[in-house]
């Protein structure tokens, strides 16, 4: 029993790391798309970010806005880049990889989990692009290792929890042209009632209510502590949050990735 | 052992029948084709059989296994190359070959080995390190099927494996194939299009149509099925309805009809007695002012058995994906 459990997990980090390697690999040949999509960000950072940031009338504890809202813009690119990942999966069902994939001994569940993490792959390729833009134009982030390693982190299992959302979504519409409006129609609402822009304090109490179940509030606030105040009271709460979330969206995705293959 | 046995297996989609009750075996190391017209049902029993969707009802294993019950065992003992392209090309192909390698387990290590003696056996060695994307039709179908011999499996599942080749890439992978095959007993289950692939390589075919199997046997069991050889006679007048009944009872004649202005008569396949009937053509006024004859084609057999409607259950992306395909080579 024990020898067929363990059989089983090596069976299943061997296909899930696969699957993120792979998406290792593409990036190594081709980053193009990583860098086109640092640009959205980046111009939060550099357009809006000051703009906003001079009429000094958002409360953010004394951090200057840029940096303020920097955690905000890297979670929503790098979730934005997760959810669009679904894309790739809606894809991948059109070609014959999928089916090649669900023949070959892999269990389903790997399958979606070794997908959703690339995504994480994805999302650290494009911290690390947009990290030092955000130091040139002078956000202060927190130089220790740890915090760093810590963020990246919280940002790579965030991105997993919102492409596996995607390949729920994915599972759901099967058509590309759908995929993409709806993409967009998850992102933002999730982005403005979250606390990427603004302390959730000042949102009227219905959105307040509504930032408090959004995961990506537990995501922004946990990559702001580690990287801007160095505040971590939260962190655990952050964590345990976003914990939770990947795990639900994973076990509903599983469940729906059968859906897609028929 | 049966390497696939199937039993009064059904999948339902709807209301729509994509397979209505099918029957067969495949022994093990033999090379089986599966004809029939586009949503005849093909796609659907090779998925059923590689454990990607299940059955409505009934059962179906592969060496013994229940694909419904047994799925994780049955894809360690399979591989599969679809009908739709199944590689990634924004890598290459030596790092596709990896990255199956790694999720089949291979041993690590063998695997560059396992890797390069695949790619190699396909032709494709030189190749190996240049992004897919480049490759030609042709190549990536051998990469596919590289790929999925590198894992050394009891069955392999091709789905129209040589669909949009020129015909030199698709004898090239039939000589391939065909060498698995016979040299460690691979058993080879395979859908086409192309009747001389069938004729040529498979061991057995079973034609389906409708999702039911309408005809099961070799080449030449097939081929006798329908007769033996086609006359084509110009004759000096019209025969009767009279003559034809006359002719159509002669032991020898198979069937008879009047096509245009000549008489196609099939003849029986075994102890074709020409002498005979043509004396008795005589006798009936007929003068033959000129003959010509033809041996029985799979196409014929496929032509008479399968019935060949709207492929609505093909489906667009399915269309169109083999549009790409042939575009591509």
């Amino acid at each position: 029993m024990f020898g067929r459990a363990l059989e089983y997990a090596s069976e299943w980090l061997r296909v899930a790391f696969a699957l993120i390697e792979l998406e290792f690999r593409r990036l190594m040949h081709d980053r193009t798309e990583i860098y086109l999509r640092a640009f959205q960000p980046i111009l939060w950072l550099v357009l809006f970010g000051p703009v906003l940031g001079a009429l000094k009338a958002i409360p953010t504890g004394g951090v200057p806005y840029i940096d303020y809202i920097m955690p905000g813009v890297l979670i929503q690119s790098t979730t934005m880049v997760a959810i669009l990942f679904g894309l790739i999966m809606i894809w991948e069902r059109e070609t014959g990889v999928l089916k090649k994939l669900v023949a070959s001994p892999s269990p389903r569940m790997a399958i979606v989990i070794g997908r959703s993490f690339a995504a994480g792959v994805r999302a650290l390729f494009q911290t690390i692009f947009i990290i030092p833009v955000a130091l040139i134009i002078g956000v202060q982030v927190i130089f220790n290792p740890l915090y760093f390693l810590l963020a990246l982190a919280v940002i790579f299992v965030s991105a997993g929890g919102f492409a596996g959302l995607s390949i729920l979504v994915a599972s759901a519409l099967k058509s590309r042209e759908r995929f993409i409006g709806l993409g967009s129609a998850i992102m933002f609402p999730l982005f403005f009632a979250s606390n990427s822009l603004y302390p959730i304090e000042v949102m009227p109490q219905l959105i307040q209510w509504f930032a408090r179940i959004n995961p990506m509030t537990y995501m922004v606030s946990a990559v702001r502590g580690l990287m801007i105040t160095g505040d971590l009271t939260g962190l655990p709460a952050d964590i345990a949050a976003i914990l939770i979330f990947d795990i639900v969206i994973f076990a509903i995705a599983a469940k729906s990735f059968s859906h897609i293959m028929e | 052992m049966k390497a696939i046995d199937v039993k009064s297996l059904s999948k339902k989609y709807g209301d729509f029948k994509a397979l209505d009750g099918v029957d067969l075996s495949v022994s093990e190391g033999e090379v089986f084709a599966l004809l029939g017209p586009n949503g005849a049902g093909k796609t659907t029993l090779m998925r059923i059989l590689t454990t990607q969707i299940p059955p409505t009802s009934g059962l179906a294993s592969v060496m013994g296994m229940d694909v419904a019950r047994d799925g994780a065992q049955v894809r360690r003992l399979v591989s599969y190359v679809p009908q739709e392209m199944s590689v990634w090309m924004d890598i290459s192909g030596y790092e596709n070959m990896l990255i199956y390698a790694k999720i089949y387990g291979l041993p690590s290590k063998n695997m560059k080995k396992s890797i390069m003696d695949s790619l190699e056996f396909m032709g494709l060695g030189d190749a190996a390190d240049h992004l897919v994307s480049t490759y030609s039709g042709g190549m990536m179908r051998k990469l596919e099927i590289a790929s999925a011999v590198m894992s050394k499996p009891r069955v392999l599942f091709l789905d129209e494996p040589t669909i949009g080749l020129d015909p030199a890439s698709r004898k090239a992978v039939w000589e391939k194939i065909t060498s698995l095959s016979s040299e460690s007993g691979t058993t080879v289950f395979f859908s086409t299009h192309y009747m001389d692939e069938a004729n040529s390589y498979a061991g057995r075919i079973c034609i389906i149509s409708n999702g039911r199997i309408v005809r099961f046997g070799t080449p030449e069991d097939l081929k006798r099925g329908i007769g033996g050889t086609k006359l084509s006679l110009e004759v000096s007048k019209q025969p009767t309805q009279k003559d034809m009944k006359a002719i159509r009872s002669m032991d020898s004649v198979h069937s008879a009809r009047l096509a245009g202005g000549s008489l196609e008569i099939v003849l029986m396949a075994e102890g074709e007695k020409l002498d005979s009937m043509l004396a008795c053509l005589s006798s009936m006024g007929l003068g033959i002012s000129r003959m010509s004859s033809s041996q029985p084609t799979l196409d014929d057999v496929f032509l008479k058995y399968a019935d060949s409607h709207d492929s609505r259950a093909a489906g667009v992306s399915g269309i169109k994906n083999t549009r790409d395909r042939i575009r591509k080579s």
